[in-house]
C-alpha cells in the first residue's frame, strides 16, 4: 500500500482541512435571515389563528348543545369577543404595520393626527374605533370569568356525575 | 385626521389593568374548579385555557401599558427597544392559547368517555356490591343454618342416653358422648380422659375388636352386634353395637362413628318375662295337679281321723294313725301353699299404712327369733300414702322374705328394711336387704320357681318365694332382687298404692 493510502495520512488530510475552514471562515448562506417584516407576519398569523380557534370554540359549544347552560353560553360569549377581538386588531396592523397605510403622530398635549393617504376620511375614523379593542378584549375575559363562576357554582351544587359530559 | 388622545390612553390603560385582573380572576375560579374535582379532564382543560388567557394578558397589558408610559414620558426610544420582546412574548402566548383552546373536542371527546367509562365502572362496582351483599347474607343465612343444624346434631350427640363414639382408623377413641363417657369412664366428664384409649379396652373380649374392624372393612358398617362391654369397676353388660365407616370424614382421623345400646336392662326383662311365663305354667299345672290331689288328701285325713275315733289313745294302731294324719296334713299344708300360689282370686283391697304392717310383721319376726344375734334396721319414706292392698298377704310376703334373710344370715347378721316412694310412678318400694351369705348367679333365675329351695332337706318347701311371687304379681306389683354370692341379697318388691288395675293380669 502506497504510503498516501494509509489511514494515518487520510486522518491527517481531513484534520487539515477542517482546520482550513474555521480558520478561514467565508458566508455561506446556509442559515436563513429574519428581517422585521417576519414579526408582523407572524403576529398577524396568530391573530387570525386565535381567530379560527375561537371560533371553531363557538362551534362546537353549540354542536354539543352546551350553550344551554349559563356557564358556557357566557364563555361563548367571551369566545365570540376574543374573535371580534382579533378581527380587530388584525384590521388595526394591518393597517398601520403590515401595509403601512395610516401613520400617527402626536400634535400637541391631548391630540393626535391620522395620516390614511387617499382613504384617510374612511380608513383614520376606523382605525381610530379599531385601537379601541380594549372595549371588546375586556369584555370577553369578563364574561369568561361569568361563565367560570357560573360553571363553578353548578359544580358545587351538584355531583361530579351530573357535570360530566 | 386629529382625533383626542386621551381616550385612547384610557381605554387601552384601563382596558390592559382589567384584562389583567380578570384574567386572574379566572384563574383563580379555574383553580377552584379544579381543586371540586381534581380527575375531571374538562376542569383540567379550562385551568390550562384560562393560565394561557392570564400569560396571554399578563404580557400583552404590560406591554401596553409600558408603550403609554414610555410615550408620555418622551422615551419613544425605550419602547422601540422594548417593542419587539413585548410583541414576541404576545405573540407567543396567542399561539398557545389558541392551540389549548382547539384541544376543546379532544378534550370533550375524552371527558364523555371518561364519564361513559367511570358510570359504567359504578354501575358495575354497584352490582358487585349487589352481588356481594346477596353473596354475603347467603353466607351468613347458611352459616346460620350449619350453626343450627350443628347444634341440633351436637344436641342428639350430647343428650343420647346410649354412648355414642367417634373412632379413628385404629379404633381409638376420638369423641364420646356424656352417656358413653359415664357409662365406660364412670362419670359424664370423663370424655376427654377416655380420648385416645383404644375401644377394645372395653371389650369383654379384646379380639371382638378384629371382628367388628373386619366387619367394618368388608361391608362398611356392623349393625346390633352383641357384645359384652366393660364398666370401669371391671363389671361387664350385654350391648348391641352397630359402627359405620365414614370415609368422607376420614382425613380429619375421624374414621368409624358408632353408637352402642345397654340391652342389661332389656335383657333383664326378657329374663323377667320369661321367668314370669316359665312361674305362670307353673302355676296353672302345680294348681290342677294340687286340686286332684287335695280331695284324695281330704278324704285320706278324713278316714283316718274317723279311724282314730275308734282305736284307744296309746296302741299302736293309734299311733299309727296319729302319724298319717300327721303327713297328710303336711301334705295338705303344701299343696294348699301351691294352691295359694297358682289362685286366680283377686286379693282383698283394704287402705294399709304399710309402715305399720311392716312394724307389726317385724315385732313378730322379731319375737320368734329366739336367741339368734340377728339385727333388724328400718329405714322408712314417711312420704308413702296409704296403699289399697289385701294387708293378710303382704304380711305373709314380708315375713316370706324376713324368713329367708334370717336364712341366709345364719344366725348372725343384719336384715335391713326400707320403704321408698316413687311418686312419678305411683309405687312403693319395700326393699329387704341382708348381708348372708347371697345367692348364686346360677340359682336366681329359678328362685321363683315352686319347690325350688337352696335349704337342707326338711327346712323348707321351696314355695315360700313362689307364693310371695304370685301374690306381688295378683297386687299389679312386681318383686326383684339383687344379690351376689357372700355378699347377700335384697328382695324389693314394688306395688302400685291404688291397688293393681281392672285389666293387670294376676
Amino acid at each position: 500500500m502506497p504510503p498516501c493510502l494509509r489511514p494515518r495520512s487520510i486522518a491527517l488530510a481531513i484534520a487539515a482541512l477542517c482546520g482550513m475552514l474555521f480558520l478561514w471562515p467565508e458566508p455561506a448562506g446556509a442559515v436563513q435571515e429574519h428581517g422585521a417584516p417576519e414579526g408582523v407576519v407572524i403576529h398577524q398569523g396568530a391573530h387570525l389563528f386565535f381567530l379560527a380557534a375561537m371560533g371553531l370554540l363557538i362551534l362546537r359549544l353549540r354542536q354539543r348543545g352546551l350553550i344551554r347552560e349559563a356557564g358556557w353560553r357566557r364563555i361563548q360569549l367571551a369566545a365570540f369577543f376574543f374573535a371580534l377581538w382579533n378581527a380587530d386588531a388584525f384590521f388595526a396592523h394591518l393597517l398601520d404595520e403590515h401595509w403601512g397605510i395610516v401613520q400617527t403622530s402626536r400634535i400637541g398635549p391631548g391630540w393626535l393626527r391620522i395620516e390614511a393617504g387617499l382613504w384617510g376620511e374612511i380608513l383614520a375614523p376606523l382605525y381610530y374605533l379599531a385601537k379601541l379593542d380594549h372595549l371588546l378584549c375586556v369584555p370577553a375575559m369578563a364574561f369568561l370569568y361569568a361563565g367560570l363562576r357560573a360553571l363553578r357554582r353548578r359544580a358545587a351544587d351538584a355531583s361530579p356525575e351530573e357535570t360530566a359530559p | 385626521m386629529t382625533v383626542p388622545f386621551w381616550p385612547l390612553f384610557a381605554v387601552d390603560v384601563g382596558g390592559a389593568l382589567a384584562m389583567i385582573v380578570l384574567s386572574f380572576l379566572s384563574l383563580a375560579t379555574a383553580v377552584k374548579l379544579r381543586r371540586s374535582d381534581p380527575e375531571s379532564l374538562l376542569w383540567i382543560y379550562l385551568f390550562w385555557v384560562c393560565v394561557g388567557l392570564a400569560g396571554f394578558s399578563l404580557s400583552r397589558s404590560v406591554g401596553h401599558i409600558a408603550r403609554q408610559m414610555l410615550l408620555l414620558a418622551d422615551r419613544g426610544d425605550l419602547w422601540e427597544a422594548l417593542r419587539p420582546y413585548s410583541g414576541a412574548v404576545n405573540t407567543f402566548m396567542f399561539i398557545a392559547l389558541a392551540a389549548v383552546t382547539l384541544f376543546f373536542e379532544r378534550v370533550w371527546k375524552t371527558a364523555e368517555r371518561i364519564a361513559r367509562d367511570r358510570r359504567a365502572l359504578r354501575r358495575a362496582h354497584g352490582e358487585l356490591l349487589a352481588v356481594n351483599r346477596d353473596l354475603e347474607r347467603l353466607a351468613e343465612e347458611r352459616a346460620r343454618a350449619l350453626a343450627y343444624s350443628e347444634r341440633q346434631y351436637r344436641r342428639i350427640f350430647e343428650v343420647a342416653r346410649d354412648p355414642i363414639a367417634v373412632l379413628d382408623a385404629a379404633g381409638a377413641i376420638r369423641e364420646i358422648n356424656p352417656a358413653g363417657a359415664k357409662l365406660l369412664g364412670g362419670g359424664e366428664d370423663a370424655a376427654i380422659r377416655l380420648r385416645g384409649r383404644p375401644l377394645m379396652r372395653f371389650l369383654a373380649r379384646p379380639d371382638a375388636w378384629r371382628e367388628i374392624a373386619a366387619a367394618i372393612d368388608s361391608r362398611g358398617f356392623v349393625q346390633n352386634l352383641e357384645l359384652e362391654l366393660k364398666r370401669p369397676d371391671g363389671t361387664t353388660f350385654p350391648a348391641l353395637i352397630s359402627a359405620v365407616r365414614d370415609r368422607e370424614e376420614a382425613h380429619a382421623g375421624a374414621a368409624v362413628h358408632l353408637i352402642a345400646r345397654d340391652i342389661e336392662e332389656r335383657r333383664r326383662l326378657q329374663e323377667q318375662m320369661a321367668q314370669a311365663d316359665r312361674l305362670a305354667s307353673i302355676g296353672q299345672l302345680s294348681a290342677g295337679i294340687a286340686h286332684e290331689i287335695n280331695n284324695p288328701l281330704g278324704v285320706i285325713l278324713g278316714y283316718t281321723q274317723l279311724l282314730l275315733r275308734g282305736e284307744p289313745p296309746g296302741s299302736d294302731r293309734f299311733r299309727d294313725l296319729k302319724t298319717i294324719e300327721k303327713h297328710v296334713r303336711h301334705c295338705k299344708s303344701i299343696v294348699e301353699d301351691l294352691l295359694k300360689f297358682a289362685r286366680r282370686s283377686e286379693p282383698k283391697q283394704e287402705k294399709v299404712d304399710i309402715h305399720r304392717t311392716i312394724e307389726e310383721v317385724l315385732h313378730f319376726f322379731g319375737q320368734n327369733a329366739g336367741d339368734e344375734r340377728v339385727r333388724l334396721e328400718v329405714d322408712f319414706d314417711r312420704r308413702i300414702p296409704e296403699v289399697r292392698v289385701d294387708d293378710k298377704k303382704i304380711r305373709q310376703v314380708l315375713l316370706n322374705l324376713l324368713m329367708n334373710a334370717r336364712h341366709a344370715v345364719g344366725g348372725e347378721g343384719t336384715i335391713r328394711v326400707t320403704t321408698r316412694w316413687h311418686e312419678a310412678e305411683g309405687r312403693l318400694a319395700v326393699a329387704v336387704a341382708d348381708d348372708g351369705c347371697g345367692i348364686e348367679e346360677k340359682d336366681l333365675p329359678f328362685i321363683f320357681d315352686p319347690f325350688f329351695t337352696t335349704k337342707p332337706t326338711g327346712e323348707g318347701t321351696g314355695l315360700g318365694l313362689s307364693v310371695s311371687y304370685g301374690i306381688v304379681r295378683r297386687h299389679g306389683g312386681e318383686i326383684r332382687v339383687e344379690s351376689r354370692p357372700g355378699e347377700g341379697a335384697v328382695f324389693t318388691v314394688l306395688l302400685p298404692v291404688e291397688g293393681p288395675s281392672p285389666e293387670e293380669e294376676p
